[in-house]
């Protein structure tokens, strides 16, 4: 209940600008479905590679899970420093009943919603490109938004610790970057080294990844339990020492 | 619901405040009452703001005890938080939304029922006199609105315990007169107030009793009169006199007042009454450049008690 008090001012705040972010979220898959599906996807043509399913649906689901890891990570930096830091959003609530774990709470499922905001449109987009060969693949949706939280958990954590963002840069350079580009995204990670499969099969956006063309493009495997558990762990312990952190700096 | 010891909506007893290499609350002792005006006054880094975060359940005591309305905040924050109202020391409105909704979307984290909050935010904005702002954002305001603002924010839930810290730092002596103006309405309807504040015509202003904090602990305890009836005299003497009148005012002033102190540029001496001093120098042949009698005031007690040597 008073979480949801939390999303309803985020809510508030996103309305006045619905528009333009409405807008984007459905500009940004068409864009790449167009450009990298159909323009590059027309080059790529091996028979049997992507496991047979064509490069416009390898890449759209991949860039489909990978949007929502961006857009997850990014939610829980600079917009969540701010309220820590500049504009004292938390401190002002914190006067308030309501408690840090509350706060916490509250901005996590306020993420969920900018997750579906940005995924819903980009399903329908890839709808449209005839992308989906199963009815399962409307279970992408709640996929890549637990995608994105278990990403956005972890790093809500790291922000809580930080006194400047100079930290961003680094995450988004050395961290996000890389995964974005090396989880499967764009190519299947068998092509990468052995080394580099083990690497990527330790990110999160892989399991997103995995997730997703199981449900859209591939059959439902029986390691689909596994990667919703990396998921969902990954989400626990970053709310718990997410949580943790929060309260050790907002409660001094 | 444990009652904490006599009436006091307030109660601390050896209460402490410890961060790692730094005491910020040793051990103070003291009773905030019912619909009193109580205040904390003290230089920078005496342990004011600490103090009121632990009441304000935003920051977990180290030792002692402490009851705020009859409850631990270390164990029902919720329940505190609902019956206080917190106004800090540096404005943190929602930036991103205008005057009323600040109010509202306050509201909905005191889990206040929509219709109830709205005619409650009516009366607050009318309050603190902010109608014809009451569509505006935040940042164009005025420092005072957005003190005002803050107040009106502080309020919505009608609590029975304001908290201020340091509510007109900053002010011009028009908005703080009306920020008093406001506080002591609030007083009048019976709301219990704690203010810190190193401002002592503030304090002297607005404050039924005060203890004076300085390097983590209570050093005095009183109201403003007492206070200065106890560390000063009724009225000072200040005068300016050049070097030469000095020499000769040090070997002829004994006995003219209680209490002499020599600054670089002033001398103030102090006294029951300064005219009858003053009179005693000019028949000693003695003319200072100028000469200032004064009453004594909140501000003299807290020098003589903190001591004038600059704290940063």
């Amino acid at each position: 209940m008073s979480a949801a008090s939390i999303v309803r001012r985020n809510w508030l705040v996103y309305w006045r600008a619905w528009r333009s972010s409405f807008f984007l979220s459905v500009l940004t898959p068409l864009m790449f479905l167009s450009a990298m599906g159909l323009g590059l996807g027309s080059l790529v043509q091996e028979e049997g590679a992507f496991g047979g399913a064509g490069y416009l649906k390898f890449f759209a689901t991949g860039i489909f899970a990978a949007s929502c890891m961006q857009s997850g990570v990014f939610s829980a930096t600079y917009p969540v420093m701010g309220k820590i830091t500049w504009q004292r959003n938390y401190e002002a609530m914190l006067a308030s009943p309501l408690s840090v774990r509350n706060i916490f709470f509250g901005e996590l499922g306020w993420m969920a919603v900018t997750l579906a905001q940005i995924s819903i449109p980009f399903f329908g987009i890839m709808a449209l490109f005839d992308v989906f060969d199963s009815p399962t693949a409307i279970l992408a949706v709640p996929i890549v938004i637990l995608l994105g939280l278990s990403c956005a958990a972890p790093v809500f954590a790291l922000t809580a610790t930080l006194q400047t963002d100079e930290a961003y840069t680094w995450l988004f350079r050395f961290v996000v970057t890389p995964l974005f580009l090396l989880s499967g995204t764009f190519f299947p990670i068998e092509e990468l080294p052995a080394w580099g499969r083990v690497l990527a099969q330790a990110t999160p956006l892989y399991h997103g990844v995995e997730l997703v063309r199981q449900f859209t493009i591939f059959d439902v495997g029986i390691s689909a339990l596994w990667h919703v558990a990396y998921l969902v762990g990954l989400l626990t312990a970053g709310i718990l020492v997410g949580v943790r952190n929060l309260e050790r700096r907002l409660l001094p | 619901m444990v009652q904490s010891p006599g009436s006091a909506l307030i109660s601390a007893r050896g209460l402490s405040k410890s961060f790692e290499s730094l005491i910020a609350v040793d051990a103070i002792d003291f009773d905030v009452h019912k619909g009193e005006v109580f205040g904390f006054l003290g230089p920078n880094g005496a342990g004011k703001t600490s103090t009121m975060r632990m009441i304000g359940c935003t920051s977990p005591r180290t030792g002692g005890a402490l009851h705020v309305m009859g409850m631990d905040p270390s164990t029902d924050a919720a329940g505190i938080k609902a019956r206080i109202g917190v106004v800090p020391q540096t404005d943190n409105l929602d930036i991103e939304l205008t005057v009323r909704e600040n109010l509202e979307v306050y509201a909905m984290y005191f889990d206040i029922p929509r219709d109830v909050a709205r005619s409650r935010i009516d009366e607050l904005i009318a309050f603190v006199q902010l109608d014809d702002k009451m569509k505006s954002k935040v940042e164009p305001l005025s420092g005072g609105m957005k003190r005002r603002l803050t107040i009106a924010r502080a309020l919505v839930n009608q609590p029975d315990l304001l908290l201020l810290d340091e509510p007109t730092t900053g002010l011009d002596p028009q908005a703080r007169h009306l920020v008093w103006d406001r506080l002591y309405r609030l007083k009048q309807q019976g709301v219990t107030l704690v203010i810190t504040t190193h401002y002592m015509d503030e304090a002297e202003q607005l404050c039924d009793r005060l203890v004076v904090m300085d390097k983590a602990k209570i050093v005095a305890e009183g109201s403003p009169r007492e206070l200065i009836a106890r560390y000063s005299t009724r009225e000072v003497l200040e005068l300016r006199v050049t070097d030469e009148v000095r020499e000769r005012l040090k070997e002829t002033v004994d006995g003219v007042a209680e209490r002499i102190e020599w600054l670089p540029d002033r001398v103030l001496l102090y006294t029951e009454s300064g005219e009858t001093a003053l009179s005693q120098i000019n028949a000693a042949g003695l003319h200072p450049d100028t000469a200032l009698v004064r009453r004594s005031t909140l501000e003299d007690v807290f020098l003589t008690i903190t001591g004038r040597s600059l704290v940063e």
